[in-house]
């Protein structure tokens, strides 16, 4: 039994390894995974039988496509008739819930953000677009000026950590934050299996983060300038900030020295890209704090991050003193 | 006859027939002779009242408890005012004091508020935050019934003087004093320990009580050390049972203590990065040691201590850090606003936590964490999950305590300050200046909003998620975690 429990903690580091940009979620998943084969196991036995055990693992496995159907037929009592709604990137749930309303006979149109630089955007409104529901897809930057329009928010996740806020593609925290602004209800669709007993502090602490993220590049300083910039080992708010105005001439001649973009790396039909080595610095998620969430959408029930949280707490104090 | 028809009468008052003619003038006959033997009486029932109950009772017995006693005074004088015969006065008051205190709040308003009024003038009393359990008249533990052990005398002092502060440690203290006296306990004849331990305990507390108001950890290890004498079994020998007993509190301290501590220490210390400016208030033992082990372990950062008058506590905490090589700046907490900018991650103690999320903490912790919260810092509480309390506080002004004004000839520790000619004078001198009184609240609430995470043993908890441990652990133990 504990051979199992250590060739699947094996399996799920190799499968985190492979998959970088979702480790999140897959680190969540793999939890729960983890937490439902150790239930299984009969405490005094040397050994277990596996095979009678398989069922009900397979069975496990498939009631997460159900999940998603779960989730979708809460979603649909939250939909009325001529719903503007705005989605972010790409998200199963999400579009799954979306067609079930339509199947149902809902009028709903969509606004989908582009969701750069993975563009995960697209496939959503390939998707809408094919089952016959209208959908628009808007620049990230333009979120504040649809915002008005839209009569709520609706996103998938990533994960959703303890203190019931959630890891979603980058993108997702400002556009809760206008929601908020506009008083639109922020809605998040996430499977039980997306839980995770995260609790980041901040943006800079999910473990996502690292020191390469939003870094700035090492340029050969004009003298001036040197005495001004923040030490790699002064202490400080752990993300670096200009504190002086000196500084600022140091940026604009860095700009000069570099070439302007390259427009020859485009692959999509946007002709201006960051380059590679710019694109490397920016995160692929970022963390929404509950106090920008309105409702989550569950499997276990539609809870507020609160409830998501006391759920969460429960839990893990139950499965730690089984 | 305006005393007794005031009071809305529900059957049960004593009928005053004969004084109906005679009321006015016998009302203030009565308050005039009766004046001074009403307030010893008041003052008596106050200290015994507030000796014995819980500091949130204590707010509220001095009330009932001199209204019962007015009440048994106005029906017993007017009776005997009236018919004149001193064998049904002597009768009456004691039938009219217990249906008086049945109908405990019908009493002479009038009466009470003259007589409050002259009570707080006497003692130059603070103007305010009377509910506050100020100073007590008659010293400490003034009329507790029951004889008290030296070991808790010696601990009551010591809370007195403020030479043991901070939660944690009057609990450990506290608890270690009840191992002493149970060990010294002998069960006296045909009375079984389960039933007569608890009885001689109540005392002992009641007298911590009245040296200082009933820390909440305290009251909850109290609360289920009540609990483990009453399940002692009536067969065990006595020795065997107050062994298991002292066995009981060392399991306590060491599980919701010290091994909580290690847990708290382990994650906070994951969320301390490299390069970080931690900013801490006062002194907090748990912070304390959170700090000194992440700083031991490796982890490179600064600390800016933020302290404030008059228990100046975060001095004990720098000079432990700057002992371990921690990079300090010591601040007061008037200079927060200008260092937050700053600051990475705030880590603040607490002496409880409500159910609600709010903790309740050194005075200015609120403050702190409000700044915190202003300029997007995250806000770390650390605490052990024994200092849970199902109370639900909204401000820092229902329940407080005062410090206590030192007395200049028998305490060392005098807040002075100078002069412009750089003459020291002692600040809190009341016969300096008898319309200046100080007040110093020792704590205040920090609303479940300004704060970010609360660092528990049980793991990383949003304030709002709090409650829901406390419904867990009474289902697993059987019992009530805390009132």
């Amino acid at each position: 039994m504990f051979e199992l429990m250590e060739a699947v903690k094996d399996a799920a580091t190799k499968l985190k390894r492979h998959y970088s940009h979702n480790s999140v979620s897959l680190s969540a998943g793999c939890d729960v995974f983890y937490q439902f084969i150790s239930s299984l196991r009969d405490f005094g036995q040397a050994s277990i039988q596996l095979d009678p055990k398989l069922p009900a693992v397979r069975e496990y496995a498939q009631n997460t496509k159900q999940v998603k159907d779960t989730i979708a037929d809460n979603v649909d009592a939250f939909i009325k008739d001529d719903s503007v709604i705005l989605t972010h990137g790409y998200s199963r749930v999400v579009v799954n819930a979306f067609l079930l309303s339509h199947r149902k006979g809902r009028r709903i149109s969509v606004y989908v953000t582009e969701t750069r630089p993975r563009g995960l955007g697209m496939r959503t409104h390939e998707l809408l677009t094919k089952a016959g529901i209208p959908c628009t897809i808007i620049l990230d930057s333009a979120v504040a000026y649809a915002m008005d329009k839209v009569d709520m928010i609706m996103v998938g996740c990533e994960a959703v950590v303890e203190s019931g806020g959630i890891v979603n593609a980058v993108g997702s925290c400002q556009m809760a934050m206008i929601a908020k602004a506009f008083n639109k209800p922020v809605h998040v669709l996430a499977e039980s299996y997306k839980w995770t007993r995260l609790f980041p502090l901040s943006q800079y602490d999910l473990p996502t983060h690292n020191d390469h993220i939003l870094s700035f590049d090492l340029v050969s300083t004009p003298p001036t300038s040197g005495s001004n910039s923040p030490l790699p080992g002064t202490p400080r708010r752990h993300h670096p900030v200009l504190r002086t105005t000196d500084s600022i001439p140091n940026l604009l001649f860095a700009a000069q020295r570099h070439p302007p973009l390259d427009t020859t790396m485009s692959t999509n039909s946007m002709s201006n890209v960051m380059p590679v080595g710019q694109a490397g610095r920016n995160p692929e998620v970022d963390y929404t704090p509950p106090e920008y969430i309105t409702l989550l959408f569950t499997d276990a029930g539609i809870l507020t991050p609160e409830g998501i949280s006391s759920y969460l707490v429960t839990m893990s104090l139950r499965s730690e003193s089984s | 006859m305006t005393s007794v028809e005031s009071v809305p009468s529900t059957s049960t008052q004593v009928p005053a027939v004969g004084a109906a003619p005679d009321g006015p003038p016998q009302r203030k006959q009565l308050t005039k002779a009766e004046r001074r033997e009403l307030q010893e009486k008041q003052r008596a029932a106050k200290a015994a009242a507030t000796a014995a109950g819980a500091p949130a009772k204590a707010g509220n017995a001095p009330k009932p408890a001199p209204k019962p006693s007015q009440g048994q005074n106005t029906k017993a004088s007017t009776p005997a005012g009236a018919s004149g015969s001193t064998a049904t006065a002597s009768n009456a008051p004691a039938t009219a004091a217990k249906k008086a205190a049945k109908s405990g709040k019908e009493v002479d308003t009038q009466l009470v508020d003259k007589t409050a009024d002259l009570e707080a003038q006497r003692r130059h009393q603070t103007r305010i935050f009377t509910h506050f359990v100020g100073k007590k008249e008659g010293g400490l533990g003034a009329g507790i019934k029951g004889e008290i052990h030296p070991a808790i005398i010696r601990l009551g002092r010591q809370f007195a003087d403020m030479k043991i502060v901070g939660a944690n440690a009057r609990c450990i203290a506290a608890l270690v004093a009840f191992k002493t006296i149970i060990q010294d306990y002998i069960t006296p004849q045909n009375l079984t320990l389960a039933r007569d331990l608890t009885q001689y305990i109540s005392p002992q507390i009641s007298y911590l009580v009245s040296a200082r108001p009933m820390a909440v950890g305290m009251g909850n290890s109290i609360r289920e050390l009540k609990y483990h004498i009453s399940v002692v079994s009536i067969d065990m020998p006595e020795q065997d049972a107050k062994d298991h007993l002292c066995e009981q509190i060392d399991t306590y301290i060491s599980h919701r203590i010290v091994l909580a501590d290690s847990v708290i220490e382990e994650y906070a210390m994951a969320k301390i990065q490299n390069g970080a400016v931690i900013m801490t208030y006062a002194r907090s033992s748990v912070v304390e040691r959170v700090l000194i082990a992440a700083w031991t372990r490796g982890k490179r950062f600064s600390v800016k201590v933020v302290d404030s008058r008059p228990m100046l506590e975060g001095k004990n905490m720098l000079a432990q850090f700057v002992k371990v090589g921690i990079p300090c700046t010591y601040l007061l907490i008037n200079g927060v606003g200008s260092v937050i900018a700053e600051v990475s991650m705030v880590f603040l103690g607490a002496h409880a936590i409500n159910s609600n999320g709010s903790v309740y903490s050194r005075a200015g912790t609120a403050l702190v964490a409000m700044l915190a919260k202003e300029h997007s810092v995250p806000v770390l509480v650390l605490s052990e999950t024994y200092k849970y309390s199902n109370n639900i506080q909204l401000d820092s002004f229902t329940k407080n305590e005062l410090a206590p004004i030192p007395d200049p000839r028998t305490s060392s520790r005098r807040i002075t300050t100078r002069d412009r000619l750089g003459n020291e004078t002692d600040v809190d001198d009341e016969t300096r200046n008898p319309n200046l009184q100080s007040i110093n609240p020792l704590y205040d609430l920090t609303p479940h909003t300004h704060i970010t995470v609360l660092v528990t043993e049980v793991g990383l908890i949003p304030p709002s998620a709090i409650s829901t441990l406390a419904g867990l652990r009474d289902k697993d133990k059987g019992m009530q975690l805390s009132v």
